[in-house]
């Protein structure tokens, strides 16, 4: 953990002071426009804006009780096709900054002149509970932070315990929350351009009391790691459950039975960018022989084809980058906890090639990189010429 | 006419154009046999085998999968076969993490002028299977 | 009742079974499997294990539409549109033996559309509909309650009268009436249908599959003044419904503000049938130039871009051919009521070119044809 950081007054409430801070950063250059959610006009939802003019960002919020466009994917569609050229500040949750860093390495999103500002993250509400009613649902959200109280809050952010700094370390600036008293923040760098940032924004080294920095640091770490361990329980025990109750024929094709494949989980998933999708593709339009087949096979055939293909299938391809979002489950509108499957797979699937998914730019994508030596036991083993009769009797 | 009719697999063996082809057809030129319901089925290399057609099979009917390629160091194309082991170690491992049987999936390395190691892990795999019985996923129609 | 799609002079006729609506059509859909008359059946059934899922699904196992088989050929749900489904099952060709299909009106309607659109074919397809109540909304069958609801709605059907609970796109629905399906089951304003079932036989092929089941030939058309009545309330309720919708830029700014861009509308779309859609392509992948470019302009610009020209576009392209199916509005997670939108641009554009989409198949979509002389207010 780099030992430098910097205090962030947080006198008149949290958001207030971080918009205070881009504004701040924005009149002096340091960059020139921001990427931050900001409440709709009808001020019923979130949407991630671009803004240049200061004023708009008087109604951004930079951790809204929802999440209804992962930030991620918000970065990738601004830089897939290029590099920026005018210098962007992202300011995102840490599992956004991770699909972020995956599409990079992806080739879907490019990352120089943006600057990446993660926040510590209490989770968001799921979308369809805010929906029904964004007032009462904000005040909830606001109470549950404070009291750091997940259970309102998704699924996936429950047992999320990649919220701070340490998942993405080599984001630009993260802003600490946890374990530090009312009235201040941490603004740590993560990058020598974080740092340059810092140095650019003369930023105080210690808070209104005269705490040093350093101190604050130090109690912002602890509380971080104790919260982590407690959420690695957790997300432990979760997934083991989770494990029970979808695992075999039976289950697995109960938990997808209501699948009206929609496609919103694939449409929403940060990482999925595939222009065109293979289970929407040709390859799986087929002559009708084939459909009346496989119908005659199986005594019937679920029309459209292919559900639980598309599911398994888009697991082999994303799931080795998974930062475990949960865009896709807020995205079904048939309550299937298909982010908590993925997280579970993605987990699983990631530890076995030794991978953490957004963690770092410069891991290679498990799927590019091998050794000669490893994975020995995928292969099957073979000592003895098998001696079965029909073989014998060649 | 038996009652219990004897279950014969439905056996999917991916092999590659090279090696994998190659143990198939030194089999034959030795006149080594393997069982009848293990269904060849040849790609350029097994790095190039998508792993959505190992799941794509297994839900459509198969009752197993075995994949072979050239040795490592090997491959035709270099490190098709690195590749490879990597794709079935991540559908093997999206198998195991939801009950769906990943030993129904084997992975063995055949070189060119292995013919017996390969009919020997055609017949293995068959009984293996036999013995594991039919594929759950085959019968659901609502997959 | 309209005459089927059939170029003799057949007359259409009425069979009155003695048995309810859910047996009669179970037995008939079993006895074409049974015979071999058809290879499969597109219709409703059960998914997974705990009675939860709803799916279409090709039946070709009679035991299927036993009274407690797998099947629920009648039930009030629409997982998907039909109409779509039967295209992508004719789009890679024709079918070699007859599949019947236990679809909807708008379904129906849909499947018109797209063979119009060169995206599916009707031969050997069997068209099995009914005179439609609505269907309930997909969270229906999510929690569980669609069991609980069913007894309720067949009440209704017989008095003519939608539950309240049915999406309400079906609610604001006039055209409840299949056009061009080879057999249709009078069902709405029907009495007695747990007692007894009136199919119209629309085509030679609509009456050659019915033969087999028992019944008398009847005339007269008892169920309509029901329909009539239930158009009137309908359309009241359809004209509240458009009422409801904020117009104008801010109006769609607003509406569609907290759209999260998942395309969900256009995937779940019938007629939407575009392999890989404009919107998607790359066309609108947006250099970085372009939102810096915006940003000059207006200082500030929603990432993703294109809500608003997301919708506005579709309705460009598919408003002519909307059937009023309600699938958007069931699909969107964000609530929006993508259907009452879009079917309120629809009708106005629709009626602009007296257009009805689905009332005929070798009506051609007003874009694919025109006449020397129309719309000379138009051109200046």
């Amino acid at each position: 953990m780099n030992a430098k950081g910097a205090v962030l007054p947080v006198g008149e409430g949290f958001a207030p002071a971080v918009i205070e801070w881009l504004k701040e950063a924005l009149n002096r250059e340091i960059f020139e426009a921001v990427l931050i959610p900001v409440e709709t006009p009808a001020e019923d939802s979130y949407a991630y804006l671009l803004i240049q003019n200061p004023a708009i960002l008087d109604r951004a919020s930079p951790l809204p009780p929802v999440m209804p466009v992962q930030g991620g994917k918000a970065i990738g569609r601004l830089t897939m096709r290029g590099t920026l050229n005018k210098r962007v500040a992202a300011v995102v949750r840490p599992c956004e900054a991770r699909a972020a860093i995956e599409l990079t390495k992806l080739k879907q999103a490019h990352l120089t002149n943006l600057f990446l500002i993660t926040l510590d993250c209490a989770g968001v509400l799921p979308l369809s509970d805010y929906l029904e009613d964004p007032a009462t649902a904000g005040a909830r959200f606001a109470e549950a932070v404070t009291q750091g109280d997940r259970s309102p809050m998704r699924p996936s952010c429950q047992i999320c315990h990649r919220f701070s700094l340490a998942s993405a370390p080599g984001v630009d600036l993260h802003i600490g929350t946890l374990g530090i008293d009312e009235g201040s923040a941490v603004i740590v760098p993560g990058s020598l351009k974080g740092e340059r940032i810092l140095e650019q924004m003369g930023v105080s080294e210690d808070d209104e009391r005269a705490r040093p920095v350093a101190e604050m640091l130090e109690r912002w770490t602890t509380q971080v790691a104790e919260v982590t361990e407690a959420q690695i329980e957790r997300r432990r025990q979760a997934h083991a459950e989770l494990q029970e109750a979808v695992a075999g024929a039976d289950r697995l094709l109960e938990t997808f039975s209501t699948c009206i494949n929609c496609h919103n989980c694939q449409r929403a998933c940060p990482v999925c960018y595939c222009r065109q999708c293979y289970f929407e593709s040709t390859a799986l339009k087929l002559p009708p022989d084939n459909y009346l087949a496989r119908a005659t096979a199986k005594g019937a055939l679920r029309f459209a084809p292919d559900t639980l293909l598309f599911h398994l299938g888009r697991a082999s391809h994303m799931a080795l980058s998974c930062v475990s979002c949960g865009a896709c489950e807020d995205a079904c509108p048939m309550d299937i906890p298909v982010g908590q499957v993925f997280s579970l797979l993605a987990d699983r699937a990631q530890e076995a090639l030794g991978y953490v998914a957004g963690r770092n730019v410069d891991d290679p994508l498990p799927l590019v990189a091998y050794e000669m030596e490893e994975l020995h036991g995928v292969e099957q083993p073979y000592v003895e010429i098998y001696r079965e009769q029909e073989v014998q009797d060649a | 006419m038996s009652e219990e009719q004897e279950f014969v697999p439905r056996i999917i063996y991916f092999m590659c154009s090279w090696c994998g082809s190659g143990g198939a057809e030194t089999a034959a030129a030795h006149h080594l046999r393997y069982p009848e319901n293990v269904v060849p089925s040849r790609v350029n290399c097994t790095g190039a085998l998508p792993p959505v057609h190992i799941l794509r099979t297994l839900i459509e009917g198969a009752d197993g999968v075995v994949i072979s390629g050239c040795h490592p160091g090997d491959c035709h194309y270099e490190d098709g076969n690195f590749r490879a082991r990597r794709r079935v170690a991540l559908v093997k491992n999206l198998l195991d993490t939801l009950g769906l049987e990943p030993e129904r999936v084997w992975f063995r390395y055949v070189a060119h002028g292995e013919g017996r190691r390969f009919v020997d892990t055609a017949a293995a795999f068959n009984d293996h299977i036999k013995r594991l019985g039919p594929n759950p996923l085959k019968t659901r129609s609502d997959t | 009742m309209p005459e089927g799609a059939t170029s003799s002079a057949f007359t259409p006729e009425r069979l009155r079974t003695n048995q309810g609506a859910e047996e009669t059509v179970r037995q008939l859909l079993r006895s074409l499997l049974q015979s071999g008359q058809v290879e499969a059946v597109l219709a409703l059934g059960k998914t997974g294990t705990e009675e939860r899922g709803v799916a279409y699904s090709l039946f070709t196992e009679p035991d299927a539409f036993a009274m407690d088989g797998d099947a629920l050929p009648l039930l009030p749900f629409m997982p998907a549109n039909g109409g779509g489904l039967l295209s992508r099952l004719t789009l890679g060709g024709a079918l070699a033996r007859p599949v019947a299909a236990v679809i909807r009106p708008c379904e129906l309607r849909a499947f018109i559309e797209l063979m119009k659109l060169n995206q599916g074919g009707l031969d050997n397809v069997v068209l099995i509909s009914s005179t439609c109540a609505g269907v309930y909304p997909l969270g229906t069958a999510v929690n569980g309650n669609l069991d609980e609801r069913v007894s309720s709605y067949w009440e209704g059907m017989e008095h003519g009268e939608l539950d309240e609970a049915v999406r309400p796109t079906c609610r604001a629905c006039e055209s409840f009436i299949p056009e061009g399906a080879d057999i249709t089951v009078a069902l709405f304003g029907e009495e007695d249908l747990d007692r007894q079932c009136t199919l119209y036989l629309n085509t030679e092929r609509g009456a050659a599959l019915a033969q087999r089941l028992e019944g008398t030939t009847v005339t007269g058309n008892s169920e309509r003044a029901a329909i009539e009545r239930s158009k009137g309330e309908r359309d009241a309720f359809r004209q509240k419904l458009f009422a409801g919708v904020d117009v104008g830029m801010t109006g769609l700014i607003h509406t569609f503000g907290r759209c999260i861009g998942c395309h969900g509308c256009k995937t779940v779309c019938p007629i939407c049938y575009c392999q890989l859609c404009h919107f998607d392509s790359h066309d609108c992948e947006r250099e970085p130039g372009y939102y810096e470019g915006e940003l000059r302009r207006k200082g500030g610009l929603r990432v993703p871009p294109d809500t608003v020209f997301f919708q506005l576009g579709r309705m460009a392209h598919m408003a002519l051919s909307c059937v009023g199916c309600g699938m958007c509005s069931d699909v969107c997670p964000a609530d929006i009521p993508v259907s009452t939108i879009f079917s309120k641009v629809a009708a106005s554009a629709q009626a602009t070119f007296d257009y009805e989409p689905g009332r005929d198949l070798a009506e051609e979509i007003p874009l694919r044809t025109f006449k020397e002389e129309e719309f000379a207010q138009v051109a200046t």
